[in-house]
């Protein structure tokens, strides 16, 4: 072992010490994959199994098999349409309105001021926040006769009377991805940051020598030099808000009248309300074929930035 | 003072008042948060509101600790489940990104992006299946059930972090180990790692983080109270039995989100790698 080990120092036949690297590498993965196995890759297996199954917890005949039938129903599911198009809406416009703010927030703080740095670290709480205190936060704020949004928008004139944010479809759909956007400025201020901070200080100040506005230089040098972090920060943020479910859940449950249904919120409900497994499990099989089209556009974008 | 410097500083001051007033919306809501829990259930609902706690109370807070809620219970469990699932992702995510940092063998690379698309699953769809399994094997309504739902997430991040730690660590410290006669896993236990302990640390903390924030798992997989964590926990009070004790929802999340901060101060060096698993070089 401890020569094999050492294949080119040692000057052996390249194959043996492949080899006797494979056992070890087993040994070492052997707890890894058995966990992910039990809890990953067999579930799976398992739901791909479920979609195919006539399945209600609440049926006395029990299971009976379907093929695709769940997936034939899907179809003309309307309330499956809606939630796509939620998941849409509530995924791109956080992800839309956190970048934006994120960008303007981490050029401001890129400047170099007395105690940026605990202005820095300040900005970053909103991310820290657990997702069930988010929620609790922002329902009190948006509270109909308490809340200090409402009382805000009449101060300063945007409203005449309160709203009742959380009860109204559309409100609803604003004040959670408003809850949404706040979570998650903070990550695109870290990302955009550590990515400022890497443009070397002379090629800005070569630009401004030359007469570049500082408006020609945001967009001829540092937007080019955090394309990558943005593509990057942009995929993560989209695909963990298609998974979202906590702050969704906690805040309107997906109402009112399914809107602010997303995909994740359907399915929990199909599952866990009604005990529909074999629906649940169809419409989640679909969802998770979409997310690995999804998926396959970050790895490869992922395996260009790591030269895997 | 000279004209120029002058402008400078009025120049400063100006941005100053720009980034501060920048940061308003995010800061807000913080303050919003923390004030609120001082305030006396009746401030909490004043309007105008109390923009500043007066008189502040501890009320709340007490309140927490004498068990109007299952609190004390929830933060237990959670304790349990949590660093329990740290230590597992631990200790198997060890072993494992050193294989797959190290070690030559067939079929690396599609292991490697297996691992990192299980990150992307979603984790409803896995739920409803653990849910059927945990019912046939007895695991609902356990620590041991939450767990390993839990390392869902844990176990393929700390993976992926404990690659880029070990990729982290020059081959040579190994190699000279080696030539001192180590096996290969002693020089792992020996030498290799001491050296990426900062990284064991992250990925435990970090595992521990999402066991704290998760809802979805335990709010399905653990029904009973004696089993509950944390955010399911509060969930069921602060919507259900205490519904409006806003000011006591508010100590109840300053009390949750407390401990994540002081993790996070910890984590601080690791906090970008660890988020984008690598995506930011240098």
């Amino acid at each position: 072992m401890a020569q094999s080990g050492l294949p080119v120092l040692k000057g052996e036949p390249k194959r043996r010490a492949l080899w006797d690297e494979t056992g070890l590498a087993v040994m070492c993965l052997t707890p890894c994959i058995l966990v992910l196995g039990f809890v990953i890759v067999y579930p799976l297996a398992r739901g791909i199994y479920l979609s195919l199954l006539h399945y209600k917890l609440t049926d006395p005949t029990g299971p009976t098999l379907a093929y695709l039938g769940n997936y034939a129903a899907i179809l003309t599911d309307s309330i499956f349409w809606e939630a796509l198009q939620n998941t849409a809406i509530f995924s791109a416009a956080s992800v839309a309105l956190g970048f934006l703010a994120g960008l303007l927030l981490a050029v401001l703080l890129d400047r170099d001021l007395p105690g940026i740095r605990v202005l820095r670290g300040l900005s970053l709480v909103p991310w820290i926040v657990p997702y069930i205190v988010v929620a609790f936060l922002f329902l009190y704020m948006f509270n109909f006769d308490v809340g200090v949004i409402n009382f805000l928008l009449r101060v300063l004139g945007l409203a005449t009377e309160n709203i009742a944010w959380l009860s109204s479809p559309r409100s609803a759909m604003i004040a959670v991805i408003t809850a949404n956007v706040w979570n998650q400025t903070p990550f695109y201020i870290l990302m955009f940051l550590a990515g400022l901070q890497t443009i070397p200080v002379e090629l800005k100040e070569a630009a401004s020598i030359d007469g570049a506005s500082p408006l020609q230089v945001f967009w001829h040098i540092t937007v080019p030099h955090l394309q990558n972090i943005m593509v990057i920060a942009t995929i993560l943020m989209l695909i963990r808000n298609f998974n979202n479910f906590p702050l969704i859940w906690v805040m309107t449950q997906g109402g009112p009248i399914n809107s602010t249904t997303t995909l994740v919120i359907y399915i929990f409900r199909l599952a866990f309300s009604e005990f529909n497994f074999g629906y649940a499990a169809a419409v989640g099989v679909l969802w998770l074929v979409l997310l690995m089209v999804i998926t396959a556009w970050y790895v490869r974008q992922f395996e260009r930035e790591m030269a895997l | 003072m000279t004209r120029s410097r002058r402008r400078r500083v009025l120049g400063r001051i100006v941005l100053y008042a720009v980034v501060l007033l920048a940061m308003l919306p995010l800061l807000f809501p913080v303050y919003w948060l923390v004030s609120s829990s001082f305030k006396s259930n009746l401030s909490a609902y004043a309007t105008p509101p109390e923009w500043w706690p007066s008189p502040s109370t501890l009320e709340n807070y007490a309140n927490l600790a004498t068990g109007y809620t299952d609190f004390a219970m929830y933060v237990r469990n959670t304790l349990i489940t949590c660093v329990a699932t740290a230590l597992l992702a631990m200790a198997i995510a060890s072993l494992a990104g050193y294989a797959v940092s190290r070690l030559r063998f067939p079929g690396k690379r599609p292991l490697l992006l297996s691992i990192l698309a299980t990150q992307m699953f979603p984790h409803v769809l896995i739920l409803i299946s653990l849910y059927g399994m945990f019912r046939q094997l007895h695991l609902m309504n356990t620590h041991l059930g939450l767990i390993f739902s839990f390392t869902t997430f844990a176990v393929p991040f700390s993976v992926w972090m404990m690659k880029g730690f070990f990729d982290g660590i020059p081959h040579e410290i190994e190699e000279a180990a080696l030539i001192d006669g180590c096996t290969r896993l002693g020089a792992l236990r020996r030498v290799v790692l001491p050296l990426v302990s900062p990284g064991l640390l992250a990925v435990s903390l970090f595992s521990f983080l999402d066991g704290w924030n998760n809802l979805l798992y335990p709010l399905t997989l653990a029904t009973s109270v004696e089993v509950r964590t944390i955010p399911p926990g509060l969930l069921l009070s602060f919507l259900g039995q205490f519904k409006h004790d806003w000011a006591g929802m508010m100590a109840a999340s300053v009390v949750v989100t407390v401990p994540v901060i002081i993790i996070f101060v910890l984590l601080q060096r690791f906090l970008v790698r660890g988020l984008t698993a690598g995506a930011i070089k240098g």
